[in-house]
């Protein structure tokens, strides 16, 4: 009768590592949370190289008017490509693999609530993944945009085979997600250690908590359109062709249903980040922790009543842009309160600047003017004028590199220590920061000024107008400060995981409880732990055993 | 053990939360073509309430036997449980093939997924639904296999079942909507 | 002629000057909520920062005023920029009355323009000619896929959605040309979705205009008559509408007064003489994708055809 046990399977050996004799096979048939962590973090590196690769080309060439050198209809592809892998297969990835790590371990957990579900969420998203980019040896990557308006996404006009593979993909890897969103709630609910209540755990567990509420809500919709559009494909029905009875704006309702409440869900993880990074680095407690909790809530709910403001040109009438005017203006309200709060965190603190803090520093700069061009284009008129121009493209960077990818760069630096063993090199981390902080805002600030110029977006050249050209030269002289960044930071990475300084189980004093266990932690997270008594467990038992010994 | 009986729980909730907003989208699509099209109003003339309603209640009476069923296993009664197990299939079962009927018919009226506007919504929306019963009849199929196997203890409190009872439930309740929603409502 | 800078803060509407204005207030806003958290930011950081990590650590501080004082001017420039909005949006969207009669029709096509006088119902395409003056309604419409209507200079910006008529209000008030786009990805040249707008006095726009209804010319040479011949054996016509010939085909774009027009293929090209040899010869080579076929005809025919259009004036 020992064939089927429904029991969470107790990892009881060390952790694999690829040279121990089971060593590949281990990690690919892994049910641990660390593992799976971990192989996220790589699908998703991977992932980065091959969407950051598509974003040089796309700069190579836009670099100056009237370049060849891909054609029009790859470049669609690429911006396509980049747009769908950068969103999908690179920041939900990397955010759900942190989380997959960290968050048992912050609860005090040795595994998720559901391993086998977590191991078949990671392997959906990289499958997906992987289909998703077959396309492009198999007759044609999708070349309709990231968000594949109907009727151009539909066989009429868009003849290969890409678009097939998007949806499949995407509802491929979708399903990876709910998958991971399901894990995360249970585990949070029922698998955190005694003496955590809900307003005992970390704000990152927090903010993916709320997450996955989003991640369950939204991508069912995402799915529902993309079946009906993969039907439309394969079997002719007529969703979304109007000449015959559908409606092309029917699509446009439900991708931003979705997709709106997406980019909060590549954004909240992110603001988890940094409120665990920021109090360790500036020595104080979080400021406002309940506000922060709170706000997000506000954010993940107002999310979905927003979406249509990627719409305010679709003639939807002014009852109905004032509706979503309002509800994207709100959203600066809790996000505001945010940037403050993590501000009030670092007052009065002992600010240490590690690569780690200052991505964090440079994240509340970037994303506050994100976040402005963001309320600029939730005004509806201010949206007449520049949506679909360099503005949003701009715009889109700030929130997701400025925004998310900081704090990503941020939780590497602060959390590679736990992962491996081994600490990042600061110096060349130094290097990476100011690198790609200068590319950053190279590339996408004078995107803004593009945007003012007129400039449309997804366009593979542009007429010699004034200026345009030294413009774009210099956005992409800035993508090439970037990528010699991301190039240290591989290196980095490389370099580290073999000669590293050693770490110790907990090199920034930090206090949540994923610093009170080894680096890298055995299979079993924890033996035994005490009770958890506040915000700062860690501190309280070194406290308690000062006590004890004198 | 009674911590996982407790996480299936509230994994299944919000599967099934999850998966009822899916067919939220697709019904939402449905209204929304029939409130916008004209040639809609004579397709459904095409569809077969009377047929349908009556294997609309082998489906729901299959929720009856699987409560049966659950019954069954709480008090230990095997045999009760794996003829309860068989006759919840043998009425899914006896829906889905209600389902092929109505697509038969529909297909030889040339009312097709291709034809217009009203046959993508009606096959997608009914489709996506047959398929989750599909998957549903395998899931009991496999249950009651490994019931037979002697591979579950009785009065074993695995949540297996409990996962496939709600789901089933779920499935139901979903045709409950789609049944009002495209049969019914022409009617009123 | 000296090509000024162009930016969408030139304006020739009551529209587009509403709508600047706008901007500019909100950007002053949101100038002053940046500079605010970053010299706070800046200041904390000079202020507290130290080489190594401490060990020590604070107590819990919580002060609520910075919440609710971020809460209050927040919630302040929301409500000041939402009314601002509504106002705004209200005054430039209006529903035009019984009399508002829509002047034209602008069709969306891959990748071209299809311009109908409503009324009198003159077509042409790829370039919109009106009279300067007070503000009038457009009707948006696609024959494909959405395409989006955009004159930086004259209003607002407005998507041409397959199975939806939107409309927009239009207004030159200077004579002059305003160059615009497609702006909604729609497709391999989207790109090349460019158009350019003539504002004339009304006095000139009625010339423009009675001009255009006349039929196409008629020229004797042999040239001229062979390239019109060609124009209908060669299928031409079965996409392209010349007035006065057979020609009544409107898939592709009208050539009855091509060469009276100033850029040709979505402002890819200037119409002029070798450029249409180009185009005629390898559609595809100049505009890739674009919805014509390459007839694969001999150099004569080209130049016949070529001498023929240019002379559509
Ligand atoms: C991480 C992702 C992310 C985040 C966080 C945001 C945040 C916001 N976004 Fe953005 N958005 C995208 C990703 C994101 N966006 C993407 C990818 C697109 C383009 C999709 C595409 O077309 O390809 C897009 C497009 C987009 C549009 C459509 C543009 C168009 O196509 O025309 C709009 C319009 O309203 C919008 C609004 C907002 C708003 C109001 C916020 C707010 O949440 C911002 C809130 C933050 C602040 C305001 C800053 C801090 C606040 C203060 C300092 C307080 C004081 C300030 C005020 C109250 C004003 N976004
Ligand atoms: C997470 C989100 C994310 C990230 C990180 C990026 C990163 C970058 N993006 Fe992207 N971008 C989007 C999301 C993102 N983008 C989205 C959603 C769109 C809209 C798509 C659409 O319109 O449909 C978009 C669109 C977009 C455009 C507009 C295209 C258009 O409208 O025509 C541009 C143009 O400059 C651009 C540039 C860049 C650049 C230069 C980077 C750089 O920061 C990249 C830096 C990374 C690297 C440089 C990787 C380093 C690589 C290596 C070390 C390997 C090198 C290997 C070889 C050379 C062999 N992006
Ligand atoms: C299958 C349909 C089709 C046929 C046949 C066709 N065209 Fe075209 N033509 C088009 C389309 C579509 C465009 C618009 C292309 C674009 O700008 O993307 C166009 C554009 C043009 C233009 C440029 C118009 C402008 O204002 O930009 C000229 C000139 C032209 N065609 C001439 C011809 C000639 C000469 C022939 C015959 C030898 C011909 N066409 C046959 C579809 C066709
Ligand atoms: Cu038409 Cu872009
Ligand atoms: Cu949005």
């Amino acid at each position: 009768m020992k064939l089927f046990s429904f029991e969470v399977p107790e990892p009881t050996e060390a952790l694999p590592s690829i040279k121990s004799r089971y060593g590949i096979l281990q990690w690919i048939s892994s049910t641990d949370h660390k593992q799976l962590g971990i192989l996220y973090l790589w699908v998703s590196l991977f992932f980065f190289l091959v969407g950051g690769f598509e974003a040089m080309l796309m700069r190579l060439q836009l670099a100056w008017p009237g370049l060849q050198i891909v054609s029009p209809q790859t470049f669609n592809e690429l911006f396509t490509m980049h747009g769908t892998t950068m969103v999908f297969l690179v920041l939900m990835p990397t955010l759900i693999g942190l989380a997959t790590y960290f968050l048992p371990l912050m609860i005090g957990a040795n595994e998720m609530a559901f391993p086998r579900l977590n191991a078949m969420s990671l392997w959906m998203t990289l499958f997906g993944g992987l289909l998703l980019n077959f396309s492009f040896f198999a007759g044609g990557a999708p070349d309709a945009g990231w968000f594949s308006y109907a009727p151009l996404s539909e066989k009429n006009y868009s003849f290969s085979s890409g678009l097939d593979y998007y949806s499949i993909g995407l509802i491929v890897t979708g399903i990876g997600s709910i998958g991971a969103g399901l894990n995360f709630v249970v585990t949070t609910l029922t698998m955190r250690i005694k003496g955590m209540r809900l307003r005992k755990v970390p704000l990152f567990v927090w903010m993916v908590f709320i997450n996955s509420f989003l991640i369950l809500a939204a991508f069912p919709l995402l799915n529902a359109g993309l079946v009906m559009l993969l039907i439309d494909r394969q079997l002719g029905s007529h969703f979304f062709l109007p000449n015959t009875g559908g409606s092309a704006l029917l699509w446009q309702h439900f991708f931003w249903a979705f997709g709106h409440p997406e980019v909060y869900i590549l954004a909240l993880p992110g603001f988890g980040i940094i409120s665990e990074v920021i109090p360790v680095f500036s020595r104080k407690n979080i400021f406002g922790y309940t506000t922060l909790a709170a706000t997000t809530v506000f954010i993940a709910l107002l999310s979905f009543g927003v979406w249509a403001h990627h719409m305010f040109v679709a003639g939807l009438g002014n009852p109905i842009n004032t509706f979503f005017a309002a509800g994207s203006m709100l959203i600066g309200i809790p996000t505001g309160i945010k940037i403050v709060n993590w501000m009030a965190t670092m007052w009065g603190g002992n600010l240490y600047f590690s690569t780690s803090m200052l991505f964090a520093v440079a994240f509340i700069l970037d994303f506050t003017l994100g976040g402005l061009s963001g309320i600029a284009v939730a005004i509806v008129p201010l949206d007449w004028r520049v949506t679909d121009t360099y503005f949003v493209v701009a715009h889109i960077h700030y929130v997701f590199l400025g925004g998310t990818l900081f704090t990503i760069f941020s939780g590497i630096y602060y959390w590679f220590p736990k992962i491996s063993g081994r600490m990042l090199n600061e110096r060349l981390g130094k290097w990476h920061f100011w690198l790609f902080l200068l590319g950053f805002n190279m590339t996408f600030f004078f995107q803004h000024i593009l945007g003012f110029m007129g400039m449309p977006r997804r366009v593979f050249s542009y007429p010699d107008l004034p200026y345009y050209a030294i413009l774009n030269l210099i956005s992409s002289i800035g993508a090439v400060f970037m990528l010699i960044a991301v190039i240290i930071f591989i290196y980095n990475i490389f370099k580290s995981l073999r000669t590293g300084e050693l770490a110790g189980n907990n090199p920034w004093n930090a206090w949540t409880l994923e610093w009170y266990t080894t680096s890298p932690p055995q299979l079993k997270n924890f033996e035994t732990l005490p009770d958890v008594t506040s915000l700062r467990p860690i501190i309280d038992w070194e406290k308690q055993k000062a006590i004890q010994k004198s | 053990m009674k911590i996982v009986f407790r996480q299936t729980k509230l994994l299944m909730q919000l599967f099934i939360a999850s998966e009822s907003l899916f067919f939220v989208a697709l019904i939402i699509a449905y209204i929304y073509f029939r409130n916008f099209s004209d040639t809609w109003e004579a397709s459904t003339n095409y569809l077969n309430v009377k047929r349908t309603a009556i294997f609309s209640i082998f489906l729901f009476s299959s929720s009856g036997t699987i409560t049966v069923a659950k019954y069954a296993l709480e008090n230990n009664k095997r045999k009760l449980l794996i003829s309860s197990l068989i006759l919840t299939i043998l009425l899914g079962a006896t829906f889905v093939f209600g389902q092929v009927t109505e697509y038969m018919d529909l297909y030889q009226q040339e009312v097709t997924i291709d034809q217009n506007i009203f046959g993508s919504a009606f096959f997608t929306l009914t489709g996506f639904h047959g398929f989750h019963v599909f998957l549903g009849l395998i899931i009991l199929t496999i249950y009651l296999i490994l019931t037979l196997l002697d591979v579950f203890r009785m009065r074993d409190p695995s949540s297996a079942f409990l996962a496939a009872e709600w789901y089933w439930h779920f499935v139901d309740v979903v045709w409950v909507f789609v049944f009002f929603i495209v049969y019914l409502m022409p009617l009123l | 002629m000296e090509k000024s800078i162009y930016h969408i803060f030139r304006s020739s509407s009551e529209d587009t000057d509403i709508m600047n204005e706008l901007f500019f207030h909100f950007f002053i806003a949101a100038f002053i909520v940046f500079l605010l958290v970053a010299a706070f930011l800046i200041f904390i950081v000079r202020k507290y920062k130290t080489k190594t990590l401490e060990k020590d650590h604070f107590t819990i501080q919580e002060n609520r005023l910075t919440e609710r004082l971020t809460l209050f001017l927040a919630s302040v420039l929301v409500i000041v920029f939402l009314f601002l909005t509504v106002k705004v949006i209200f005054k430039i969207q209006k529903t035009p009355t019984e009399d508002q009669k829509p002047f034209v029709k602008i069709t969306g096509h891959q990748w071209w323009w299809e311009i109908e006088y409503l009324g009198d119902t003159l077509f042409t395409a790829n370039e919109l000619h009106i009279p300067t003056g007070d503000k009038f309604v457009a009707l948006m419409e696609s024959a494909d896929v959405v395409h989006d209507w955009y004159v930086p200079a004259l209003g607002r910006k407005i998507d041409m959605v397959p199975g939806v008529t939107n409309f927009v209000w239009i207004q030159a008030r200077d004579p002059g040309v305003y160059e615009g786009m497609c702006n909604e990805f729609c497709g391999a040249q989207h790109t090349w979705m460019r158009v350019e707008v003539f504002a004339h006095e009304p006095k000139e726009f009625d010339k423009w205009f009675q001009a255009q209804k006349e039929d196409a010319v008629e020229k004797p040479d042999s040239l001229f008559q062979k390239g019109k011949q060609l124009f209908q054996d060669k299928v031409c016509a079965n996409c392209h509408t010349i007035r006065g010939t057979t020609a009544k085909a409107k898939v592709g774009p009208d050539l009855t007064h091509f060469a009276s027009r100033n850029k040709m293929l979505g402002g890819k090209a200037e119409v002029n003489y070798e450029n249409i040899q180009n185009w005629i010869k390898d559609p595809q080579k100049m505009k890739h994708g674009a919805y014509m076929p390459n007839f694969l005809m001999t150099e004569e025919e080209i130049n016949a055809l070529a001498h023929y259009l240019y002379n559509l004036k």
